[in-house]
């Protein structure tokens, strides 16, 4: 738990992000408390998602998050995790809908909301990046011409600055030979490259939240400890909220200072990231700290 | 026969489609013998009538009963069109399933010509192999066989290949198996319903190409009925009689469509992977 | 804050356009697919040439008919070259065939290639007719197929999609005719105006024939888009391109279907045989002079060096359309994934 606890130890008067690879200071607080009284840049309210033969998959979920917050999402798979973050961009596979609860984005009430509705605001207000980044891109078209559509349609650049704020966008990203990258196909890139514009594709209209589901979980750990500081890093400067599904709690324990954790389609535990590491409420998630720790690296150096 | 329970089983579009394919191939074998009246007989005054109870499907341009002719006609389009597809069966599928094992350069002739065949149109083809070799339609039977050899060829080389290169191959060899064991055992146990399924789909492809040919008068020696040969002359006379072509029409579009429902279902039914569709080669 | 380089494939040097180092490998496929081409061409002429000449039909049986001596036919023989050996013969004929000679008719002595040259464009018509209108109806009804999976449209275009693949040409044909003839005269049913006399007669005529010729491979292709379209639809990259907020149009057009379109294009490709030179029936039904009625007549009449030379010139389109069908699949493939 050596690693873990060094995280939750109270911070001294840290009013910015220190953010940095395992094992380094803490956390401090990273939003004023008047964002308390903000509308949540993105919230689900008793969300009950139900299968097409009327089964419920996700049970009465609740989960919000205020604008420039970074909130961790844990659990196992099928714990409905994905299935919410879903509900919160209306990409539901078919089959699957919301059959209670409310969903609203960036103030936009979009519970039972069409097509059309939930275009305008994906891109503009909420974004997201998934994991296997390579298969959530085009792999007939060069990388370089997707992220410019997006900025044409979506962001509505007009075409002739859409090349320069594509090629600003990656610098930004921390890419460099930024013309090469964007004439390349999704084949000749590596996954942390291929993430890194999805995250700008995803930023390319500045929306208010980003929703990053397992988005570093099948990349290398140096590359994996690159993008949460570059995410960590964005939110500073852009005020971006972020919410952060991973089954790794080390990588929520890093990034975020509220966390939920799910099971079977219910928020079984919620709170600030240090309480709950310290002081787990509810008997899964101490399971989930036993095993992280029983199986984690600290076994290894101590 | 438990492959036929099992269709038959299937659905009630596929019991359809068996019960037409009987009764098709009741008219097959005894076609002749149970038309009502003499298909050749003229009768010049009672010509192009609409149906009747004397003529249950009306008469065509020189009074013979349609029906009949219908009935008549049917071992020639349907016998040919089965020997068409057992010659393209024999023609086709050893060689493909051998292909799998010769060297290289063997496999890529074989296979050009292959596709050589297939680039043929069919056809015209059928119709100059035909008429060339002598307007008969044993000589148009076995054109359509040669062509419809490539479609057999390319379902036996794929599914023997699939068996090829599966591991339980090289175990079976390794205890000791032969060749023809090989063969005889595993390859023959997963070529079979391909086999089967394709031969279902050739026989419907080859009945149209036969229709087609008998229309264009290959193979057809009138007075002697065929469907085929029906649906042309009708076609003269469809002024007068415009519903005439419907009755050579049905027999054909039902009996290929019926070959048709019963490979697809023969595919789920037999487990066979290969797509159920004879396309390539039998098309007219 | 940690850099990241590009991870580039290995490169001579820096800024080395990717397209020229790609240029190999295409060169590789299309030599390859020439390769394919010439050999099927050959083996084909090969069984179109052998038929001939096993046919036994000889210049004198054909010219002068029963009539014909024994010395006839011998004199003849000898004067159009059939007492040579059989690959001299053949070898002759494709080298030939390359410059355009396709040797004369024994019915009429009219150079082969003439009445080939007369009777091409109104085949040629009609199969492009046949093509345009099976991709335009095929794509359409596959895109909106799989855009309405499991509705009503989608039932009712593959209920359509399989009457049209079951009703043979000649079928469908005479159908068309009973239509438009009979019940609403719209089109002309025989006949065939060349474009040159006007432009608009020759359209009119043109589409009962095109219309009955397309049904078949219409179906298939909706049907082969509608189930590639939808496997595509399903993909990861659709679903981030909806993330970004992409519109449907424009994820259907721009980025679904061009990835979908290749196996639907490839049943282009096998329909492409039947379409050229399988329009015999339908130029029968109506009455239009081109390839296959030439054929059909000739062979009938025992004409070997017309109906040789059609079946080569139909060959040749057809492979040629082959390989590049071929080619344009090839290129518009590329489904691989990430380096890492």
């Amino acid at each position: 738990m050596s690693e873990l606890s060094q995280i939750t130890a109270p911070a001294p008067t840290a009013d910015a992000v220190s953010v940095s690879p395992h094992g380094g200071t803490a956390l401090g607080p990273s939003f004023d408390e008047g964002s308390l009284v903000r509308p949540a840049a993105v919230e689900a309210s008793d969300l009950v998602i139900a299968a097409a033969d009327g089964s419920l998959l996700v049970h009465g979920v609740s989960v919000s998050v205020r604008p420039g917050e970074a909130l961790g999402i844990v659990g196992e798979s099928g714990s409905g995790k994905t299935l919410t973050c879903r509900a919160l961009l209306g990409i539901l596979p078919p089959g699957l809908s919301v059959t209670g609860g409310t969903v609203r984005v960036d103030g936009v009430d979009l519970t039972g909301a069409g097509e059309r509705e939930w275009r305008d605001v994906r891109g503009t207000r909420i974004g997201a990046v998934f994991q296997d980044p390579a298969s959530y891109l085009n792999p007939a078209m060069p990388i370089g011409a997707q992220l410019e559509e997006t900025l044409r349609v979506t962001a509505r650049v007009p075409r002739r600055q859409a090349r320069e704020r594509a090629r600003e966008l990656l610098d930004d990203l921390g890419i460099r030979r930024v013309d090469l990258v964007l004439r390349q196909r999704v084949a000749h890139l590596s996954g942390g490259m291929l993430q890194r514009v999805l995250i700008a594709m995803a930023l390319a209209a500045d929306p208010a939240v980003l929703i990053a589901d397992e988005a570093t979980t099948a990349l290398d750990v140096t590359v994996q400890a690159e993008l949460l500081d570059l995410l960590g890093r964005l939110r500073a400067e852009r005020g971006l909220a972020l919410v952060l599904v991973s089954h790794d709690l080390a990588v929520v324990a890093q990034v975020c200072e509220r966390v939920q954790v799910f099971r079977d389609g219910r928020v079984v535990e919620a709170g600030a990231t240090s309480r709950v590491l310290r002081a787990p409420g509810h008997p899964y998630t101490r399971e989930l700290l036993r095993a992280h720790a029983a199986y984690g690296l600290e076994r290894f150096l101590a | 026969m438990n492959t036929v329970s099992r269709l038959w089983r299937s659905g009630w579009t596929v019991r359809l489609a068996l019960l037409i394919l009987l009764a098709v191939a009741t008219l097959a074998v005894a076609g002749p013998a149970i038309a009502p009246q003499d298909p050749l007989a003229q009768d010049a005054a009672s010509a192009l009538q609409e149906p009747s109870w004397a003529h249950l499907l009306g008469t065509d341009y020189l009074g013979r009963d349609v029906l009949s002719r219908l009935f008549a006609g049917a071992p020639a389009s349907l016998l040919s069109a089965l020997a068409a597809a057992a010659i393209g069966l024999v023609l086709g599928a050893l060689p493909g399933a051998l292909s799998a094992f010769v060297p290289r350069v063997g496999e890529w002739l074989a296979l050009r010509v292959v596709d050589a065949l297939l680039a043929l149109p069919f056809i015209l083809f059928a119709i100059v192999f035909a008429a060339l070799l002598g307007n008969g339609l044993p000589q148009a039977t076995l054109a359509i066989g040669i062509l419809v050899a490539p479609g057999f060829f390319r379902i036996a080389r794929a599914a023997t290949l699939r068996v090829r290169d599966s591991p339980y191959i090289d175990a079976a060899t390794y205890l000791g198996a032969s060749a023809w064991w090989v063969l005889s055992r595993h390859v023959w146990r997963q070529v079979a319903p391909n086999l089967v399924v394709a031969a279902v789909s050739a026989l419907g492809g080859a009945l149209l190409a036969v229709a087609s040919l008998t229309f264009l008068g290959i193979g057809v020696q009138p007075p002697a009925p065929t469907w085929g040969g029906m649906l042309s002359s009708d076609l003269g006379y469809l002024g007068q009689r415009p519903w005439g072509p419907l009755a050579p029409a049905l027999a054909i579009v039902v009996t290929v469509g019926a070959l048709n429902v019963v490979a697809d279902a023969a595919r789920d039914v037999l487990g066979a992977d290969a797509p159920a569709r004879q396309k390539e080669a039998v098309r007219v | 804050m940690t850099i990241v380089t590009a991870e580039a494939p290995p490169a001579p040097a820096i800024g080395a356009e990717p397209r020229v180092r790609s240029a190999v490998p295409v060169l590789r496929t299309v030599l390859a697919t020439l390769a394919t081409a010439v050999a099927v061409f050959l083996l084909a002429t090969f069984a179109t040439f052998a038929l001939g000449a096993a046919s036994g039909s000889n210049p004198a049986a054909v010219a002068l008919g029963e009539v014909a001596t024994q010395a006839d036919i011998d004199r003849l023989n000898h004067q159009f070259g059939l007492d040579r050996p059989f690959l001299v013969r053949y070898l002759d004929w494709i080298a030939g065939a390359v410059t355009g000679q396709l040797g004369t008719s024994w019915f009429t002595g009219i150079p082969v290639a003439d009445s080939i040259a007369q009777a091409f464009p109104v085949s040629l018509s009609i199969a492009a007719g046949a093509t345009i209108i099976a991709l335009v109806g095929g794509f359409a009804g596959g895109v909106l197929a799989a855009v309405t999976r499991g509705g009503v449209v989608d039932r009712l275009i593959t209920l359509l999609s399989t009457v049209a693949a079951t009703v043979p040409a000649f079928v469908a044909a005479i159908g068309l005719i009973l239509l438009f003839a009979y019940a609403i005269p719209l089109f002309p049913v025989a006949g065939y105006t060349p474009p040159d006399k006007s432009v608009g007669a020759w359209l009119l005529c043109l589409v009962l024939p095109s219309a009955a010729l397309s049904l078949d491979a219409g179906a298939d292709i909706a049907r082969q888009l509608r189930t590639s379209l939808v496997g595509t639809l399903g993909e990861n990259f659709i679903v981030g391109a909806r993330v970004h907020g992409l519109g449907p149009a424009r994820i259907v057009f721009r980025h679904a279907l061009p990835i979908a379109s290749g196996p639907a294009l490839s049943t282009l490709g096998v329909h492409a045989p039947r379409l050229v030179g399988g329009a015999v029936i339908t130029e029968v039904i109506f009455g239009m002079p081109g390839l296959g009625q030439l054929a059909n007549r000739s062979a009938l009449q025992g004409d070997v060096p017309v109906v040789q030379g059609v079946l080569l010139v139909t060959i040749a389109v057809i492979v040629a359309v082959g390989a590049v069908l071929n080619l344009v699949i090839s290129r518009a493939g590329g489904t691989e994934r990430s380096a890492a």
